[in-house]
């Protein structure tokens, strides 16, 4: 039972009793029914003088005589966690939208009312105090004095970020005031509103994906989504649902009146059933309703929705009856291009290609765009609660001052209240810089051109408002982007500036901008620009894909053709100058119409077109279809239909063009015919299997022992091939850089002058130059010397190695070009080729440029660091490459001694093959192999001499240059992984030109020790034939050295067994004769130093004689 | 927003080289999570770093949350801001949604990307039929009511889970950045994540791809790393790193910047 106020009076002192005057007012203020011990403490805390302040300082009081004390200082510094709080209050004001903005805002203003010790505010978040409360309120010893008395800190932190509480934009105040603590509260909120009521259009159920179907429709090329996507299937039903029911939001603009018709149980059936009759009524009926269309009211276009593609891809299904149906839609799309689309979906994009792969052209023929769909909107439905913190009740409520007290009353039903001054500044000042951004746009945008063709379409239309300058669409962004702005502006202003709005109708109010206050201003500037604009960007995108199309079959033609090329380069360029001139007029003729280049062939067709009928071939194709099914496996057979295709489209269209040019379709034919695009479901890049095979083939006859490198070599071809042939990125820089790493110098050097072959027709086309040859000491006499180009006297005369290499590449502007040691280059180069990967030229020391998109670049290096899963195999190893390398071409000789000279030497009985070093004494060999094993793990190239190799001492694990932090805290890292990073600048450049390269090669170790193996194994039966058994065979390590690099280097497969059968035979028999030879006497084989060989044997880089002593 | 962007999302671009690099961060991180990749790519790369809307950095008043109901808004805004930029190729490494975001970038702009590193990255979270995400629907569930009801308790217990390693400075760092983010964007931004499904489009990424995975990571099974490899268009390799936890770059820094310039550099 309630009692009077003046009753209570009574029982109260004068000050209690203007205390609970004050109680009632906080009441009364708050239309409370009755006035509560509450209200009396907040009344309290607002009073001057209250004891219940008091008793909390009493509290605050206590703990600070707790605190120990120390000698006095002036200014006591702040304590961390104090200053811990600050920082923390920094951070939450910035989180907390309403007076952030505002001071940022008008930070400026602050600064030139006040302009001295102002000027840090725009750096500097000035704290406020609500915020510094709220985190000292975090610290642990407040927290706890508070506890004390009786106050939970988190509540009082509620208390500050309490939520301004208004009746009917509850719903909506989440974005005025964020719950910034969840603290343990319950639920009191009554019925759950899911955030999504929050978003403009989600009131109407649709989605993001139906706004992006709608704007791929919407669009001027009008394209028929392809949703892709596991949530695609939905995202169609979604959309074709909402837009039966007519929902507005989905068909509007532009795509009001379109009518959505389902043929996908009609296809179904026909799928599985073979029911074509039902199908056939369908179509009639979208036949009917599509002639019915007319642009004023009523339907004014048909969007047929065929379902899952997967089910026209199902194995069993009856080909016939789909690709029936492919070109039933195919025709209408054609018949009612502007009226019609088609909509589908696919799980993946595995299943889109399989389609794609069986219709080549439906890309083209149903106007499709990939759309991809990445997310359900399902899940998201309801699944909002609201915050719990909107209606909680928390005492210290009026303490400080929250936004909705400076609110007025509620009664801002008017949308008509514009931003104020400061924020419509702001907003034309953003909208004035995105207007200069966009109107540079069209040219900035250059890289669609890259891009494979249908996801140049999709990068175009899934570009949203913000993503300015999306060639033909940049306008329509544009406003779009302004609208944005506009509404964001909007928002900030009412946000911060309090323009009392409710966010619902502001919702709608900027729904309803969209079309009318901005809309038209834009899209009248859109139609008056887009004939020119149109054809602007229609003549730019053909005339680049369809000539480097030619240019790219021309450079990479197979040796076989390279006769045909020729005679038809000439025509082909004519062909490409013709094309410049004749595609902006057809673009303008057809307008808006002018479909993309997809293919090469179309591209080409569009260039002879004289008549531009781009599928009006359609009826040739079933037939041309059937032809394919002679081969067996699907990808041939859509390749075998893409080529008839091709030439029944290039015989159609050359009717006016003379005989010259029917060669030419049959070169290109010709490269369609080879290309027999497999594109397996996993292996990333797609290439030819029969390019891929040749090549290989060609490869492996050169360098029999790299299989490996030979298989990945030629598929990186291939693949080059065929992404310079179809029209997936062309031209990414770097594409024709290749790297081989690893050992096997010679190896390396065999496969870049047979790629020279295979793609330029001859191993003259090739460059190849040792970038390390400046630090190299000449080696008179090197086996290896002959085959290298000396460039110092070149240097010497005033030129660079890039000006050396420029050279090369201006004498040879279609070959491989071989950069060996790349690691090696010096600055120069490395500036070069920085360049040259990046912009595709090479620049000279001049800053002269020469193209080199005609060639194809190898740099090697026997790094192999880069990859740490390279095993090195070098371990144990007899002959390593470093030491082959070394080998010189010595004149040969064979001595005979008596065997028991060397008994001193404990060998008396040995009687098989030795490899020996002639100038040490025999038993230390072993010593001083294992000396060479560990001088080869630092492989490095350029030491040559191999007497002169010394122990390597292992590298340091320990990197003390390297952040002594990181090492201590890191307990997962290696050591070597940290000398690793900190390598030094060439190091890492090569890293980062490595990083671009198309691909990178690793080659494995020659087996030299085989080889060695096999050479003693043969020369001992040599002797044993030529001289009898019985007879040691001593052999100078040199000399061994010697034949495995004349093997290592020679074309001929099997030259050092003929050299050993033939020359070294007739040498031992030679021996033998003059000699008398016994079991006990030892035939020496030594280099003869100093000694030159004279005539050198044919195939290989032996002495064609062996000197008798 | 034109230039906007760059501040709003605390564009940062660092050090020096020729080549970009894309450093995007994760869910619960910000462009801080970097601080110790950073310097060891500093003196190679010119290193873009920038905040995702949803970050705890960036003004909460930033994220309309009308808009950033999908990736593709994250995507937009990466696009943005690397033609605000002048960038017209980089490399980019992302973290778990940031990793689905350079996908989805990388099918939009083949070009643009010399490469993708992706971290932690997963194509869709939940289970399905024949797929291990690693969450079932209902335990999602769980951790969003668990997020609604004591956002401080959901990030001090979820932080060392999804730190994984015994790395109490990475667990702090983690819990200070998730902690940052304000509740209901965390919220909102988990349901989009769980809610994508880039399983279906992978196969349209061109540009070659390295997927470096832990050894455990609560949130990525390993299976997952191997989905990617074999369902990703381009060329891809998986990197496991022998670390555990769902961030590296917090906990194993020098192992993570290793493979990253082994990574970059093929």
């Amino acid at each position: 039972m309630p009692t009077s106020v003046t009753t209570a009076r009574q029982f109260l002192t004068e000050e209690a009793t203007r205390a609970l005057d004050e109680a009632v007012a906080v009441a009364r203020r708050r239309s409370h029914a009755q006035t509560t011990s509450l209200h009396a403490v907040s009344a309290l805390l607002s009073l001057p003088s209250s004891t219940l302040r008091d008793a909390l300082e009493l509290c605050v009081g206590v703990s600070l005589d707790r605190l120990p004390s120390s000698k006095s200082v002036e200014d006591p510094p702040i304590s961390n966690s104090l200053m811990a709080a600050i920082k923390r209050s920094q951070a939450s004001q910035r989180r907390h939208p309403e007076s952030y903005h505002l001071q940022q805002l008008h930070s400026s203003n602050n600064n030139n009312a006040n302009a001295n010790g102002c000027s840090q505010t725009q750096s500097i978040l000035k704290v406020e105090l609500r915020y510094f409360i709220l985190s000292i309120l975090d610290d642990p010893i407040v927290s706890r004095v508070f506890g004390e008395a009786g106050f939970r800190s988190c509540d009082i932190k509620l208390a500050l970020v309490r939520p301004p509480v208004t009746q009917v934009s509850s719903r909506f105040s989440r974005a005025h005031c964020p719950p910034i603590f969840l603290c343990n509260l319950t639920d009191t909120v009554s019925g759950r509103v899911g955030y999504n009521l929050l978003f403009p259009g989600h009131e109407d159920g649709i989605d993001e994906n139906c706004k992006r179907i709608s704007e791929v429709m919407a669009k001027k090329s009008g394209k028929s989504p392809l949703l892709v996507g596991v949530c695609a299937l939905e995202a169609l039903r979604a959309f074709t649902e909402s837009s039966t029911k007519g929902k507005s939001g989905i068909l509007d603009g532009d795509l009001a009146g379109l009518m959505v018709m389902s043929i996908e149980k009609e296809v179904n059936e026909l799928v599985i059933e073979g029911n074509e009759e039902k199908l056939g009524l369908k179509l009639k009926e979208v036949e009917a309703t599509l002639e019915k269309c007319n642009e004023s009211g009523g339907v004014r276009g048909v969007v047929v929705h065929f379902g899952d593609l997967k089910g026209l891809i199902l194995d069993g299904v009856s080909g016939d009856f789909v690709s029936h149906l492919v070109l039933k839609l195919a025709g209408l799309m054609e018949a009612y291009r502007r009226r019609l689309w088609l909509m589908g979906a696919a799980d993946s994009v595995e299943i889109c290609r399989k389609f794609c792969d069986k219709f080549p052209d439906i890309e083209k023929d149903w106007d499709l765009q990939l759309l991809p769909i990445t997310s359900s909107k399902s899940s998201f439905d309801g699944a909002y609660p609201k915050s719990s913190l909107m209606r909680s009740f928390v005492p210290f409520g009026g303490l400080f001052p929250t936004p909705s007290d400076l609110k007025g009353p509620l009664s801002g039903r008017n949308q008509s209240i514009p931003r104020c001054n400061l924020c419509n500044e702001k907003y034309e000042q953003e909208v004035d810089a995105i207007m200069k951004a966009g109107s540079t746009v069209s040219v900035a945008d250059q890289y669609s051109e890259n891009l494979p063709s249908w996801l140049r379409m999709a990068a175009v239309d899934t570009s949203k408002g913000e993503d300015v300058a999306k060639t033909n669409s940049g306008e329509s962004m544009l406003s779009a982007k302004v609208l944005g702005l506009h509404k964001k502006w909007n928002d900030i202003c009412q946000r911060l500036h309090r323009t009392p709005t409710f966010p619902k109708l502001d919702i709608n109010a900027s729904m309803s901008q969209v079309p009318t206050v901005e809309g038209p201003q834009f899209s009248t500037d859109l139609k008056q620009r887009s004939h020119g604009d149109l054809s602007v960007n229609g003549s730019l995108f053909p005339n680049q894909s369809p000539s480097r199309q030619i240019h790219m079959q021309k450079k990479f033609l197979p040796k076989s053709t390279a006769s045909i090329s020729c005679t038809s380069e000439g025509r082909n360029m004519n062909f490409h100058s013709g094309l410049h001139m004749d595609v902006p007029s057809l673009t303008q003729q057809t307008d808006k119409d002018m479909p993309w280049f997809h293919h090469p062939r179309q591209s080409l067709s569009s260039c002879s077109g004289r008549t531009h009928t781009p599928s009006s071939f359609v009826p040739p194709v079933t037939t041309d279809l059937k032809l394919g099914t002679i081969y067996a496996s699907t990808c041939q057979e859509s390749n075998t239909t893409k080529l008839l295709n091709h030439k029944e489209h290039l015989q159609h269209l050359s009717g006016s063009v003379s005989a010259e040019f029917d060669a030419n379709s049959e070169t290109t034919s010709y490269q369609f015919a080879q290309s027999s695009s497999c594109s397996g479901p996993t292996s990333g890049e797609q290439f030819d299997l029969g390019d891929y095979k040749s090549i290989r083939k060609v490869l492996a006859e050169k360098v029999g022992w790299q299989d490996d490198a030979v298989n990945s070599v030629s598929q990186a071809v291939s693949q080059l091939r065929h992404r310079y042939r179809s029209s997936r990125g062309i031209n990414c820089k770097g594409d024709n850089w290749l790297t081989f790493l690893g050992p096997d110098r010679v190896g390396k050097k065999r496969i870049a002058s047979a790629l020279a072959e295979v793609l330029f027709g001859s191993q003259e086309c090739l460059v190849s130059l040792d970038l390390s040859l400046q630090d190299k000491v000449d080696h008179p006499n090197s086996i290896f010397e002959c085959e290298e180009l000396n460039s110092y006297d070149v240097i010497s005369r005033g030129k660079t190695v890039s000006d050396l290499i420029a050279e090369e590449l201006r004498k040879k502007p279609h070959s491989v070009v071989l950069l060996e040691n790349v690691d090696k280059a010096d600055y120069g180069v490395q500036h070069s080729l920085d360049l040259a990967i990046r912009t595709g030229k090479f620049p000279d020391s001049r800053g002269r440029e020469i193209g080199i998109n005609n060639m194809v670049l190898i740099t090697t290096s026997s790094i192999t660091k880069g990859n740490i899963n390279v095993i090195c195999e070098k371990k144990g190893m007899k002959f390593p490459e470093e030491r082959i390398l070394g080998a010189k071409n010595w004149q040969m000789q064979i001595l005979v001694v008596s065997a028991s000279d060397d008994a001193a030497a404990g060998k008396s009985n040995y009687t098989g093959v030795r490899v020996t070093t002639v100038k040490e004494a025999s038993t230390c060999t072993s010593a001083n192999k294992r000396k060479l094993i560990n001088a080869v793990e630092s492989s490095e190239v350029e030491k040559t001499d191999t007497q002169e190799r010394e122990h390597k001492v292992p590298r340091s694990c320990l990197d003390l240059n390297f952040p002594v932090e990181e090492a201590d805290e890191d307990d997962t890292g290696s050591g070597q992984s940290k000398s690793e990073l900190l390598s030094e600048s060439s190091e890492s450049w090569l890293e980062e030109l490595l990083s671009q390269v198309y691909k990178k090669i690793y080659f494995k170790p020659f087996d030299f020790d085989g080889l060695a193996n096999k050479i003693v194994k043969e020369m001992r039966l040599q002797c044993e034939r030529r001289v009898g058994s019985g007879v040691a065979l001593e052999i100078d390590e040199e000399v061994m050295v010697q034949m495995l690099a004349a093997a290592w280097f020679s074309d001929k497969k099997g030259a050092l067994e003929d050299w050993v059968a033939k020359v070294l035979g007739r040498s031992f028999a030679e021996a033998g004769q003059k000699y008398n030879l016994t079991p006990q006497s030892v035939v020496k084989l030594v280099a003869c130093e100093g000694g030159v060989v004279k005539e050198q044997a044919p195939g290989i880089c032996l002495p064609a004689k062996i000197n008798l002593n | 927003m034109g230039y906007n962007l760059l501040e709003a999302l605390n564009v940062r671009v660092i050090g020096s080289g020729d080549r970009y690099l894309v450093l995007a961060h994760g869910l619960g991180t910000d462009q801080s999570v970097w601080q110790r990749i950073l310097p060891l790519f500093t003196p190679s790369f010119r290193i873009i770093l920038y905040d995702l809307a949803c970050a705890g950095s960036v003004d909460p008043d930033y994220f309309d949350f009308s808009r950033y109901t999908s990736l593709h808004s994250y995507v937009d805004d990466l696009l943005n801001i690397l033609k605000a930029l002048g960038v017209d190729r980089c490399a980019y490494v992302g973290h778990s949604v940031s990793a689905m975001i350079g996908i989805l970038a990388s099918i939009r702009r083949p070009q643009l990307f010399s490469k993708l590193i992706l971290i932690g990255a997963s194509p869709r979270f939940l289970n399905d039929e024949d797929y291990h995400g690693g969450f079932e629907l209902g335990e999602i569930e769980k951790v969003f009511s668990a997020m609604e009801s004591n956002y401080e308790a959901w990030v001090n217990g979820f932080a060392p889970l999804a730190v994984g390693a015994d790395v109490p400075t990475a667990v702090r760092e983690f819990s200070r950045t998730l902690f940052n983010m304000r509740p209901d964007i965390s919220l909102f931004v988990s349901r989009t994540v769980f809610n994508s499904d880039l399983r279906g489009v992978l196969g349209l990424v061109r540009v070659p791809c390295c997927v470096i995975q832990t050894a455990r990571d609560v949130s990525v099974p390993a299976s997952v790393a191997e989905y990617l490899r074999t369902h990703l268009g381009g060329r891809t390799t998986v990197e496991m790193l022998r670390t555990e936890g769902h961030l590296p770059h917090l906990t194993a820094p020098a192992l993570l910047a290793q493979v990253l310039r082994r990574a970059l550099a093929r």
